[in-house]
């Protein structure tokens, strides 16, 4: 199993995000997570890579045990070491981008395999464009950020994130923050992505790609997974009430 | 006005300016390190390592530079013999180093502080770890945000350098008055400012150049 969450909870002060999370995610799938804004759906994604940290529960990273609390206090001690090691084969992509805008695209992309994994410059580098290629923007090596469109921004981000080579990609509200013109070019390198055999999960507003590229399609409204189940279930015959209104609204 | 003779006195002057120049140099350079750490702790979870950091800013910063100077200089050999500082420049190479790192430890502090939450999320799920964050992501950015600040307090330690007279280092406002009383020429004051206005301008153009070089990303 690439992740499992186990009964978690998460509060901000004494207002419940989260609340009894059940979630298991296998090898290669692709899940997409919808729901309104504020149904927790970014929370969760960030409570995988210890973004936040959870209140109760369990949550595994490849069958590791990366986090377990009860009322907030950690039962599993691990050291700062320990997490990022577990939490090396998370890759993530944020709504906003969060490149380094002192960095041009390719020195965004090599800065952690080289500073964290220790990998020599050439091998970097080499690494680097060709997943400039990958998310086609090799003629944009040397710009930096603040030169580049949003989708590319994001594709760039992108890059970075599958530069530590990890073994499933997180994407939180990935084109929220885009123009919509711009959307198209980025859910067409995760799509791509996800056709290569990656394992994703998917927090979105994107019904067409959710119904279109997803393995299964979660449905959380307060803090909760309402609903889940295959694109086709969900999307054509949803169960829940508050699914049907939710889809009525967006689609 | 006697231009003529006050163009006699430009050498001294001259020498008086090499003095100030340094000890600004040093001191702020000195203090821009000292800031740094001083920032770090200041920004820290430990409240330990956070409370002594404020301590130092608030003495530092809240007493008079001149009572410090003396102090270092007067008391502290008196105290403790062993901190005999008998070289004036060495000592107010000191005063000054620690009373602008007080000062810079809160403009760093805030430059740090002014970086995006994303960055340091960004840096976190790539797998760098506190340090590295700080300083291949953070420290970085925050470099074209420190040269404002820090130019303006190079300019107010080139003028609070003045203050080093008082214990009889020969600096340019100690050589000004010593001219003064020596020839009773009230004119000297002059070309003294003159220079004080040279320097600040001076380094004004190169914080100026600073900030368009490290803007380039923006």
């Amino acid at each position: 199993m690439m992740i499992k969450m186990e009964n978690v909870d998460k509060y901000f002060g004494s207002l419940q995000v989260l609340n009894k999370i059940n979630l298991e995610v296998e090898q290669g799938e692709v899940v997409c997570i919808i729901g309104p804004s504020g149904s927790g759906k970014s929370t969760l994604l960030r409570c995988l890579n210890h973004l936040e940290h959870i209140t109760n529960g369990k949550v595994f990273i490849e069958d590791k045990l990366l986090d377990e609390r009860v009322h907030n206090k950690q039962l599993a001690k691990k050291t700062n070491k320990e997490i990022i090691q577990i939490c090396i084969s998370l890759g993530m992509v944020f709504q906003r981008f969060n490149l380094f805008p002192h960095m041009t695209a390719l020195e965004n992309i090599i800065e952690a395999p080289m500073s964290v994994k220790n990998v020599p410059k050439e091998e970097a580098i080499k690494i680097g464009e060709e997943l400039l290629v990958k998310v086609g923007l090799s003629s944009k090596r040397d710009e930096y950020p603040s030169r580049l469109s949003g989708g590319q921004q994001q594709r760039v981000a992108i890059a970075r994130a599958l530069a530590m080579q990890p073994d499933i990609m997180l994407f939180d509200e990935p084109t929220s923050a885009l123009d919509p013109e711009l959307v198209g070019e980025v859910l067409e390198v995760m799509k791509r992505l996800a056709t290569d055999g990656m394992t994703m999960i998917v927090v979105t507003h994107e019904m067409g790609f959710a119904r279109e590229v997803g393995d299964r399609v979660i449905f959380m409204d307060n803090g909760e997974i309402l609903e889940e189940g295959t694109p086709e279930e969900i999307f054509s015959n949803p169960k829940h009430d508050r699914t049907r209104a939710f889809l009525q609204k967006v689609l | 006005m006697d231009l003529q003779k006050l163009l006699t006195y430009v050498p001294a002057l001259i020498d008086g300016c090499k003095i100030t120049v340094m000890l600004t140099v040093i001191s702020v350079s000195v203090g821009m390190i000292l800031g740094l750490f001083l920032a770090l702790g200041r920004i820290s979870k430990n409240i330990f390592i956070d409370g002594l950091c404020k301590v130092y800013i608030f003495v530092f910063r809240g007493s008079p530079l001149m009572m410090q100077i003396f102090f270092i200089y007067y008391a502290l050999p008196l105290i403790y013999p062993a901190m005999n500082i008998s070289d004036k420049f060495t000592a107010a190479c000191i005063a000054l180093s620690l009373n602008s790192a007080a000062y810079l430890a809160e403009i760093i502090r805030a430059a740090i502080q002014s970086i995006d939450k994303g960055q340091f999320e960004a840096a976190k799920a790539l797998g760098m770890n506190y340090s590295l964050t700080m300083r291949r992501v953070v420290i970085p950015q925050s470099y074209r945000r420190l040269i404002p600040p820090v130019g303006n307090e190079f300019i107010a330690v080139i003028k609070d350098t003045a203050l080093v007279s008082a214990i009889g280092l020969t600096d340019l406002m100690r050589i000004t008055n010593q001219i003064q009383v020596r020839n009773g020429d009230p004119w000297i004051y002059v070309p003294s400012l003159v220079i004080y206005l040279l320097l600040t301008t001076i380094f004004t153009f190169v914080f100026d150049k600073l900030e368009k070089k490290y803007s380039i990303y923006e």
